[in-house]
């Protein structure tokens, strides 16, 4: 026979084994992102680009579920008699065999299906559906292998392992040709991986208001794509579709993104006078890491590549960089090995005022600063001249803060103290404000006030590159970008056929942003 | 191949103990790192040591040079960083050309001294404008992007643009010849020293030398 089945089925078992740890570690460090309690498991999780190692280890795996499932079809392996109830060790491992059966596809499916950022992420839970079914493949694998090991103690290793000496070069050759067919075609599939968003051409009588409605005529004549995201705090099963539209002319881009969100989210970190002082509303804001009391977000990344894995910037991990500090909560940070990324965060209160999206980047790790308490790594702000906001407090402390300011003016926070204040703007203009001291200080205990001090009307200089205003009407957030597509600053991508770009969307939340796996690809005529 | 039941309850019983203890090897407990030792202490308005982490802070010891800073506020005290002022002092230079809050006839740098060292800002009463040189030690050439060029962790109000050193009667060239003689700043967009008219607007950071070692 032109194979040993025993020794092609050990080197398929053996490569199983492999395939399966390293999604599942992988998997659980993604899974962190959500599940903080699988941080307790960091001893044995991977860091870093964890998306690669997760995508690769999920390619391997369905390869070898077709080969093995073809190899079964063929009866290459000899079948043993059927002997239920007969001995229990041998009905134990057909269960535990017939429990992979069902369950890997299944985690396969659900995995493809998030990868590819099909549609069904939005209508069924298929995120929580994969976690659950990677936590019984967890259980069955020690099942499993516990199984063997205390049916048949040592004899179950070297069963697994004795046949690999009978490798044939035939049998070699075969395997070595089917991996290369595999990476082939792991390759063709990351190329055509991207979205595709056609930027509609602007005709010279087109003119686009940023105003957030989108309700030009130019706009009608776009295409349309939709972005299946999920893992966001606070949305609905964490999942959100993002649309998105683009136009351009020769100098100029416009983006249209609109995202479900059925809260307005305003009420940023709002200040509350109690019996100890001022106190900041917050529930992880001290972490680094609000979900309550936060306004809504929006973030896009442009890259002049376009690698898996938000341009190659997700490196998590609670110290994914050996010499620089651990992430405050152990999630990792956003950062580049070379290059930087462009990075827009539209902010509902804080900047969507200033009728402005805050324009970052995502470079190389920056130094560490002994006096700064929260390390970005490689997200960093442009450099601006002049303009900002600047939260109501001398210091943050979770328990008490001092405030910078007081309004001149009793009126100016009277509407913030009532039920309907959500939909105030949560802002105060520095020059309503007046220092803070303690004999002005008369507000009653209960008392509520917006913790964002607005300096000046916009940002000047790189950080203000990129105008944007959004508008929320039941329970959709409609966002409207412009940018020159060349800006000359050296922290910003042009805007050009070919980059790519990735959304996230916040639900009132600082960091627990959704995300999708393909990057989407501009195509500018 | 024996199944007897003593043996397979050892091998069991073994598995267990064996992924029970490699659980409790590889529990990991996450706690955010500790802050590391740093060049700048910050005091507070009595002088006093802080920790690195906390803040407001009005001054900052330089443990490489010893210097005590003033640390600039946005709080429109006269230690905001937003004031200017033009070089003047012991009878030297240009009264009141900068712009202040805390001034009747605007500001020069003799009226941040005087007020500071009334103030006793850190307990210290002997502020007074940095040489070149010690300003100069401020300079950071890795500041974060787009800010001054300062170790902006500890000096978070600076502004991008020129403070004030003491040294002064210092040739005019250029356009600004026909003034004479003027003093140096520092601009910290770039970290170099410029030589600019006594009657600039610019701006200001006191230094003092009072020993303030912290006890630990």
């Amino acid at each position: 026979m032109l194979f040993n089945p025993k020794a092609l089925w050990a080197i398929l078992h053996i490569l199983a084994i492999t395939f399966v740890s390293a999604s599942l570690l992988s998997g659980a460090r993604i899974g962190v992102l959500e599940y903080p309690f699988l941080l307790r498991l960091h001893t044995i999780l991977p860091q870093g680009q964890v998306h690669l190692l997760h995508f690769a280890s999920a390619w391997g795996l369905t390869t070898l579920l077709l080969i093995y499932g073809a190899l079964s079809t063929l009866q290459v392996f000899p079948k043993k008699p059927a002997q239920w109830l007969k001995k229990w060790p041998d009905n134990y491992h057909r269960l535990s065999g017939l429990a992979f059966k069902i369950l890997l596809p299944l985690l396969m499916i659900s995995g493809w299906a998030m990868s590819l950022d099909s549609p069904l992420i939005h209508r069924y839970p298929i995120k929580q559906w994969h976690g659950v079914c990677a936590g019984f493949v967890f259980l069955i694998v020690l099942l499993h292998a516990g199984g063997y090991l205390v049916h048949q103690g040592s004899n179950a290793i070297k069963r697994i392992t004795r046949p690999i000496k009978q490798f044939t070069l035939p049998l070699m050759m075969s395997l070595l040709i089917l991996s290369l067919l595999a990476t082939s075609v792991a390759f063709v599939t990351l190329k055509t991986l991207p979205h595709s968003l056609i930027v509609a051409t602007l005709s010279a009588n087109d003119h686009i208001h940023i105003d957030g409605l989108a309700n030009e005529p130019a706009w009608q004549k776009a295409q349309a794509i939709t972005i299946n995201t999920q893992g966001g705090a606070n949305f609905v099963n964490g999942q959100t579709p993002i649309q998105i539209k683009a136009l351009h002319n020769d100098s100029d881009a416009y983006f249209h993104f609109s995202w479900q969100d059925p809260s307005k989210s305003l009420v940023h970190l709002p200040l509350i006078k109690t019996t100890e002082g001022w106190q900041v509303k917050q529930q992880g804001f001290s972490d680094f890491d609000e979900r309550q009391w936060y306004e809504d977000k929006f973030a896009v990344i442009l890259s002049n590549t376009c690698e898996m894995n938000a341009a190659g910037t997700a490196h998590l991990g609670a110290k994914p960089i050996n010499d620089k500090p651990k992430h405050w909560t152990g999630k990792g940070y956003h950062y580049r090995q070379e290059g930087i990324v462009d990075l827009w965060q539209w902010k509902a209160v804080r900047t969507n005022s200033m009728r402005l999206m805050d324009d970052n980047y995502i470079g190389q790790p920056a130094m560490a600063r002994t006096g700064d308490r929260r390390y970005t790594a490689g997200y960093q702000q442009d450099g601006k001249e002049s303009g900002a906001y600047k939260m109501n407090w001398q210091w943050f402390y979770a328990n008490k803060i001092t405030p910078k300011r007081l309004p001149i003016h009793l009126h100016d926070i009277t509407p913030y103290q009532k039920v309907s204040s959500k939909d105030l703007p949560w802002v105060l203009p520095w020059f309503d404000t007046q220092p803070y001291h303690k004999q002005i200080d008369n507000y009653p205990v209960g008392t509520l006030m917006p913790s964002i001090l607005h300096v000046s009307n916009q940002f000047e200089g790189d950080r203000g590159h990129v105008r944007a205003y959004a508008v929320w009407h039941q329970g959709v957030w409609s966002l409207e970008v412009f940018r020159k597509r060349q800006t000359h600053s050296t922290k910003d991508i042009d805007i050009m056929d070919g980059i790519c770009l990735w959304v996230a969307a916040f639900d009132h939340s600082q960091i627990a942003h959704t995300r999708h796996t393909r990057p989407i690809q501009l195509d500018i005529p | 191949m024996k199944h007897s039941t003593p043996n397979v309850l050892m091998r069991l019983l073994s598995f267990v103990s064996v992924l029970l203890l490699i659980v409790w090897l590889v529990d990991y407990q996450h706690t955010p790192d500790l802050p590391k030792k740093s060049r700048f202490i910050k005091l507070n308005n009595q002088g006093q040591p802080m920790p690195q982490w906390q803040g407001p802070w009005a001054c900052v010891l330089d443990t490489q040079t010893g210097n005590v800073w003033e640390n600039k506020t946005d709080n429109e005290s006269i230690h905001d960083a937003l004031w200017t002022y033009s070089w003047y002092q012991d009878h030297t230079g240009v009264e009141n050309s900068g712009d202040c809050y805390f001034e009747e006839n605007r500001c020069d740098t003799e009226d941040l001294i005087t007020r500071a060292n009334q103030q006793a800002l850190c307990d210290i009463k002997d502020w007074r404008l940095p040489t070149s040189n010690e300003l100069f030690t401020l300079v950071n050439p890795k500041p974060k992007t787009g800010k001054p060029a300062i170790y902006n962790d500890y000096f978070p109000h600076t502004k991008r643009g020129d403070y004030w050193t003491s040294n002064h009667n210092i040739p005019m060239t250029g356009v600004y010849a026909h003034l004479k003689s003027g003093a140096m700043a520092i601009d910290f967009i770039d970290g170099m020293m410029k030589p600019l008219p006594y009657r600039n607007a610019a701006f200001v950071r006191l230094v003092s030398s009072t020993n303030k070692k912290p006890q630990h």
